[in-house]
């Protein structure tokens, strides 16, 4: 403190003795906006004089001067400011970084760069916006953040996974996801979990803190995606975290609290409803059909009166969701010396779901370092360990799954019995309900529990000038333990007479990698040519092992380990593995900052392809050219940037292969409990990599001293060698073969605006962003595949085209289904279907706004996806409209409608598109466009409105800031779409078979309070 | 110190290159499955494990032949079933689809077999009669079963037989699965009997009920003899089995659905266990789909106990002929009742003489508790009974479909037209074969 205070006085008196006397003392602090630290060293100058001073180590400054005189702040780097003094005598400044000199860093893979010298597409997306979204993992937090960025949670399971596709589909086989680098490392973002819970997948990416992210950059183009070579054609996200930086220690505090529940309840009819249209059914038959129905026909076989007002009136959507918590809480501190920086977090996260039993639980804990051991080494370390919790129950399209049993759930039955006993469904009136849902949901455990760590080490030596070497060794390692248990009293086990069963199971999964690379850098003639190059190797290889354990027979469903099981009835371990070895380059030149060249290429070895095709290359090249830099361009000031960027190369996919799909196989299986020899696969000695070569070509816009910024880019992606199941004649006692053939093409266009709209007391700056992309299958082996009851592949068609029974509307003069006999064969069924839409959207994007008036902060993301359809599935069981097994006489129908059954044909020259209510299946085919509707939405994502406590009220409790918050997550949501949100698919991370909805746990909307507290 | 680093580092980079080669873990290469006699012996019981798939002996091949008769009613949801239950099985029917490539799975292990285990050198291999007698039984089996579905077995002279493949795929590489048409009705018959006769030689004195043994094969010979109407023949390995075999019937119906493992009844089972499990208990009880039809219940006479096999639940009777709810329930694919059915059938339809076969449906009647049958006027009489005796006494075992179409009354009782007989190639089958395969008469405009 002497020591700086020393300093302070001496900068003072020398800078003191050149000015002359003024009227006015002024004092003021100058800070970054980069990392928010007091800045030393500004020159602080009265405009238009030689008057100035310099800011001290704590970036305080004094200085004399006049009321209607102006002060400019500059600093080399930062954006230079002129504020005038006024009446003030405190002008604190917060300096910019210089857009134009410096610009925006960008992680590129083996490298950064600055945004300005792109050549590719890159999208980003700062720590910031994804820190401050409610949501259990990063992916999530993406949606609606960049352009050309699909992200789509497929149901609202606490901590599911989530599928995100960059450009669109380009592969066929279940993988369109990106790869994921985590400072680095390449990282396993399958989903890992061995249980069984519908089509819901667990997510490994939940593993990672939000909280510590600095930033993600999104590697959209064949330029940017090339370094990854055979794992690049879906795109690339590259997520940095954050590291310490010199100067004090800083601590960071953040929390928020909130209540979740789901966006929108489905309105189902009461108990007197439900009677009346079972009622209405069979009047209609006896009208249609010339059955003899008695009036009141199903309520008096099933003994109520309609019109009582006192029957019993369950909404099973109330007893199975529930407002439901949701809070995190990490503290991060952070600093460092010259020579060794710091950064170290933990943090804690808790949601439970908004359905009972299920629920998500993180504890995460990081430890970033980095330290200059010699002069020509640095070397660093980034660990983070992760402890989830995950909760699930069954869901989608599973038996015993809960939100699917409540679908049609009967409202004459109660949930539990005057006896406290949960009700059977089986005593009551729905077919549809196979068990009580709150049941289910209240004794199924579910869970799932997995010990990340990934932990790097590097190693940078500086060779020669401009030459560094960068060695890293990466570890990837996940255990993760499943554990269920269904109870005793389920029909589940009552059906099986299994007394209750459990499994248990763990999943061991340890990638490592090592990468070393020669970075250069070096400029020639003035400057005005300058070069960096990158070349390295790199080798990753994976080992998983699998093990599992079912017992059955519990002595009460107080006990749910194992242990306690009468009967062992499966056990089983297994493995399996793969390796990567690859080489990498990557060129970048730059004339006079005028023309830009990147050129890219990555051989990848893979122990999955065939041995005919061990190694790929993928090669790319990228130019732009900055028109803004030519002399012509210099004279005006209203465009800063103008750039025109194109680029070309191939980029590979792997993903889809199985780690031996190449090689004819025999597995293991059994007869009569002796163990057996049994094919398992063809062999495909030909079978390798899809690739995708893309064009871009884009622009860069910038106006104002980049205030207000454009970039548009328009691609054509096409990706040959599709991975896909190859159909082949049955006689080889094979259906399919894992094979490439085909090929899909994705066209888009992207624009991204961001800009500060209002500046001064008031400000709002806003980002916009919207993609339109086409896709279509254009070539395949065998044309027209029905893949399931629902969805096609077809030629000329997008991935996740519906193929289904196709109707006519309802006839006004019958209220029957005009159902379209496409083959004329006089019955409706599978050979009827045809194609009737895909649940591919037009077009998607988001738009971020942000205010800020004094200490207020306010921002408003909406979220909009445009033209997909969705396959409401859950529709057949609860629109239903009377459709009963009769049996024995005894009408059983799926169980209650909705309340837009109200609207169904009822008399003659009704037009409507709900048919009449019958007790035959006449109007209801399970696999028919009657259930297909519009998918499209624009919802208010998120909604915050902070207030930040003035620094220097709160200095004096010893804080450096405060914050304090108020959000909502999906807040609002516009949308035509019938069922409980439009934000769905069944299955989760298969695009071919996306945009059904049957059963899924719905998505939620939350609000909660926080803070940010910094020390 | 910097040069050291180096050094290191492009040590380690020229270390790592074997990670492009692993092994799997838990499977072989398939060039390496069939080396010994272990071996063979276990891809053998692999074929066994084939058979157990769903689509086949695992459930759907027994009982979507009672769904599409008047035995059993859908009550799921699973298009493919409806079609089924609904009698217009069109040609993308997902378990047409399906069942064609795993039973010709089961061919194709049989095939590696027959063409690989007399080339095996193991002085150890001391069964290899009975493997390869075993495999041809087996594919005498499965090509039966695929004739039965998709060919029209009860037209002799019909060109609509099915694709013959009998070498085992070269290398196990896809590209050279070869192009195979349909063989006629005759030929396929010809090749089955031919595996069928071969397997029947070398199986001599192998009596495993689990396992396609002599008497399985005898059996199987003497339906098929029934089902070409080759009725002397069919007496002939009928008898064999009756009077020569070590079976007996078991005097309570129960007992023959109540045990999971083969009784003495049992010629042939497809067996499972409750870490191999079969799905019938799980369609018919815990998923409440193949109800029984109501006119089966009302085809019972006064007093048979077989009446009794059935449990009424919620709105409809169920089959309570795969009892365990551990799915432990085997397929009975041969058991000996059937025998004295098909003695009977074939007697009276030799001789022409209605009353040539009463005995033998005398004996399937008073086991279930009846009164015997003095006598028939006319072989229209004995159609009748011997029809209503295999339904009764066979039902939800896989046979009523077949029945009907044996006796030409898909029309009169199930009110199908005449070409549904058949049902159809699957529609992936036909886009993948480039017209080479041919679809059966009545489905090309379907």
């Amino acid at each position: 403190m002497m020591k700086k205070l020393l300093i302070s006085a001496l900068v003072l008196f020398l800078v003191g003795n050149n000015s002359i006397a003024q009227n006015q003392t002024v004092t003021g602090t100058v800070i970054s906006a980069e990392d928010d630290l007091p800045l030393p060293g500004v020159n602080v100058r009265i405009k238009g004089t030689t008057t100035g001073t310099v800011t001290d180590l704590d970036g305080r400054y004094t200085i004399q001067g006049d009321a209607n005189q102006v002060l400019v702040f500059s600093y080399i780097g930062f954006d230079t400011q002129e504020l005038a003094i006024g009446n003030r005598s405190t002008v604190d400044v917060v300096l910019q970084l210089d857009s134009k000199t410096l610009g925006e860093i960008v992680v590129v893979g083996y490298g950064t760069q600055s945004r300005r010298d792109l050549t590719g597409s890159v999208g980003s997306v700062s720590g910031e916006d994804i820190n401050r979204m409610p949501v259990a993992s990063l992916d999530g937090a993406l949606q609606g953040r960049a352009a050309g960025v699909f992200v789509q949670s497929p149901s609202g399971t606490p901590g599911a996974g989530i599928s995100m596709q960059i450009r669109g589909n380009t592969s066929l086989s279940a993988s369109s996801q990106p790869l994921y680098v985590i400072d680095g490392i390449p990282i396993i973002s399958e989903d890992l979990s061995g249980l069984f819970s519908g089509g819901q997948a667990t997510n490994s990416l939940a593993d990672i803190n939000p909280a510590d992210i600095e930033s993600i950059e999104i590697l959209k183009d064949a330029s940017a995606a090339a370094i990854y070579g055979s794992r690049g054609a879906n795109g690339v996200v590259l997520i940095t975290t954050k590291r310490g930086k010199s100067g004090d220690a800083k601590i960071d505090i953040n929390g928020f609290y909130g209540f979740q529940r789901i966006t929108n309840e489905i309105e189902m009819h009461s108990s007197q409803e439900f009677l009346n249209l079972m009622n209405d059914a069979a009047r209609q038959d006896n009208r249609a059909l010339g059955t003899n129905y008695p009036e009141n026909y199903v309520s008096d076989i099933w003994g109520f009166d309609p019109n009582d007002p006192d029957l019993q009136n369950t909404r099973w959507f109330q007893e199975i969701f529930r407002d439901a918590p949701i809070q995190s809480y990490d503290i991060a501190v952070s600093g460092g010396t010259d020579k060794t920086q710091y950064y170290t977090s933990l943090a804690y996260f808790n949601q439970d779901g908004v359905q009972i039993g299920t629920g998500f639980e993180r504890i995460s804990a990081r430890l970033n370092l980095d330290t200059q051991a010699k002069k020509w080494l640095k070397v660093g370390t980034s660990m983070t360990l992760n402890r989830t919790i995950q909760d699930r129950t069954i869901n989608d399209n599973s038996l015993y799954g809960v939100v699917i049993n409540s679908l049609a759930g009967d409202p004459l039955m109660p949930v539990r019995e005057d006896d406290g006993s949960y009700a059977d469904p089986f005593d009551y009136f729905g077919w549809w309900m196979l068990d009580n849902p709150v049941l289910i949901a209240e004794n199924y455990y579910r869970f799932t529990r997995t010990v990340r760590a990934l932990a790097n080490t590097y190693a940078e030596a500086t060779l020669a000038k401009g030459l560094t070497l960068r060695s890293t060794m990466g570890i990837d390692y996940t255990y993760l333990e499943d554990e269920a248990y269904t109870p005793i009293i389920s029909r589940e086990s009552v059906n099986g007479n299994f007394n209750g069963f459990g499994n248990y199971g763990n999943t061991q999964d340890f990638t490592w990698i090592a990468e070393n690379y020669l970075s250069y850098t070096n400029s020639f003639g003035d400057g005005l040519h300058s070069i960096n190059g990158v070349l390295g190797t790199s080798y990753q290889a994976s080992q998983r092992d699998f093990s599992s354990i079912s017992a059955q027979g519990f002595p009460s469903d107080q006990f749910t380990k194992l242990s306690v099981a009468a009967r062992v009835t499966a056990a089983s371990t297994s493995g399996t593995n793969w390796g990567i070895a690859s080489y990498f380059f990557r060129g970048n030149y730059n004339y006079a900052d005028k023309l830009l060249a990147t050129f890219t290429v990555r051989a990848d070895g893979s122990s999955r392809f065939g041995e005919n095709f061990r190694f790929g290359v993928f090669p790319s090249g990228s130019l732009a050219y900055r028109i803004s830099e030519e002399s012509f361009m210099k004279d005006q000031n209203v465009v800063s940037d103008l750039k025109l960027r194109a680029s070309y190369g191939v980029v590979g996919n792997q993903d889809g292969i199985g780690n031996f799909a190449s090689r004819g196989l025999y597995g293991v299986s059994a007869y009569r409990l002796a163990p057996t020899l049994v094919p398992t696969q063809l062999t495909n000695s030909n079978l390798t990599w899809e690739s995708t070569r893309q064009l871009n070509v884009g622009l860069d816009f910038g106006v104002l001293n980049d205030r207000i910024t454009l970039t548009a880019d328009a691609f054509v992606k096409t990706t040959d060698d599709l991975l896909l199941n190859r159909l082949i004649p049955g006689i080889s006692g094979f259906k399919f073969v894992t094979e490439n053939i085909g090929s899909v093409e994705n066209r888009g266009l992207e624009l991204a605006i961001r800009g500060a709209i209002l500046t001064g007391p008031f400000e709002w700056s806003s980002a916009f962003n919207i993609s339109w992309i086409r896709n279509k299958v254009l070539a395949l082996e065998v044309d027209e595949q029905i893949l399931n009851d629902s969805h096609i592949l077809a030629v000329g068609h997008p991935i996740g085209t519906f193929f289904l029974i196709d109707h006519e509307g309802v006839d006004p003069e019958t209220g029957d289904m005009r159902w379209v006999d496409l083959n004329e064969d006089g019955a409706i069924n599978s050979a009827d279907r045809r194609i009737v839409g895909n649940a591919q959207p037009d077009f998607f994007g988001g738009w971020d706004n942000n205010f800020r008036y004094k200490g207020f902060d306010l921002n408003v993301f909406f979220q909009f996806t445009v033209g997909n359809q969705i396959f409401n599935h859950s529709r057949a069981s609860y629109e239903n409209l009377g459709w009963s097994r009769i049996g024995t006489g005894f009408p059983l129908p799926d169980g209650n409608n909705h309340r837009l059954a109200d609207n169904r044909w009822m008399n003659p020259g009704d037009v409507t598109d709900i048919p009449r209510a019958s007790l035959t299946n006449r109007n209801w085919r399970e696999y028919s466009s009657r259930w297909l509707e519009d998918g499209s939405f624009l919802r208010l994502r998120m909604l915050t409105l902070g207030y930040n406590f003035n620094p220097a009220v709160i200095d004096r409790i010893g804080l450096r800031s405060l914050r304090l918050f108020a959000q909502a997550q999906n807040l609002l949501t516009f949308t035509r779409y019938t069922g409980f949100d439009p934000e769905v698919s069944q299955n989760a991370r298969d695009p071919r078979v996306a945009g059904s909805d049957f059963g899924t746990f719905p998505q939620t909307r939350s609000i909660s309070l926080g803070f940010n507290i910094g020390l | 110190m910097k040069k050291l680093y180096i050094i290191i580092l492009a040590l380690f980079t020229v270390a790592s290159c074997d990670i492009l080669e692993p092994e799997p873990l838990t499977s072989l290469d398939a060039t390496a499955a069939l080396v010994d006699g272990s071996s063979a012996n276990a891809i053998l019981l692999g074929a066994y494990s084939q058979m157990q798939n769903i689509n086949y002996y695992g459930m759907e091949y027994v009982l979507n032949i009672d769904l599409i008769a008047d035995n059993a009613r859908y009550q799921g949801f699973f298009d493919s079933q409806l079609e089924i239950d609904q009698r217009a099985v069109p040609f993308t029917n997902l378990w047409v689809t399906q069942a064609w490539p795993n039973i010709y799975r089961v061919i194709n292990m049989a095939n590696l077999l027959i063409t690989e285990v007399p080339e095996i050198e193991d002085p150890l291999f001391n069964n290899r009669n009975r493997v390869l007698g075993e495999a041809h039984a087996i594919r005498a089996l499965a090509y039966f079963d695929l004739l039965r579905i998709y060919g029209e077995f009860f037209i002799a002279g019909s060109a609509f037989g099915i694709p013959l493949i009998l070498e085992p795929i070269e290398n196990n590489d896809f590209s050279l699965i070869p192009e195979i048409g349909r063989s006629s009705v005759a030929e396929t018959y010809n090749q089955i009997l031919d595996d069928l006769n071969t397997g029947i030689e070398l199986l001599e004195g192998f009596n495993d009920r689990g396992r396609l043994n002599f008497w399985a094969a005898l059996s199987l010979r003497a339906r098929i003899n029934l089902y070409r109407e080759n009725y002397s023949a069919a007496i002939e390995d009928a008898d064999r089995v009756i009077t020569e075999g070590p079976f007996s019937l078991l005097s309570s119906v129960f007992d023959i659905y109540q045990a999971t493992e083969p009784t003495s009844e049992s010629i042939f089972d497809v067996e499972y266990n409750d870490q191999d499990q079969s799905s019938f208990n799980t369609y018919i009880i815990r998923r409440d789909e193949y109800n029984v039809d109501p006119s089966l219940l009302d085809a019972f006479e006064d007093g048979d106990e077989r009446a009794e096999l059935f449990t009424f639940s919620r709105n409809s009777f169920r089959s309570d002929k795969y009892p365990d709810p551990t799915n432990s329930n085997n397929a009975k694919v041969f058991r000996l009742a059937e025998l004295y059915l098909i003695r009977s059938e074939a007697a009276v339809m030799v001789s022409e003489n209605p009353n040539a076969g009463t005995d033998d449906l005398n004996v399937i009647r008073e086991r279930a508790g009846l009164s015997p049958i003095n006598s028939f006027s006319s072989m229209g009489d004995y159609i009748d009974a011997l029809l209503q005796e295999r339904r009764v006494e066979l039902n939800y075992e896989g046979h009523r479909f077949f029945d009907l179409v044996r006796f030409d009354r898909i029309g009169s009782v199930l009110d199908m037209p005449s070409f549904r007989k058949v049902w159809p190639i699957p529609r992936d089958e036909l886009q993948v074969s480039d017209g080479i395969l041919v679809q059966n008469p009545g489905y090309e405009t379907l």
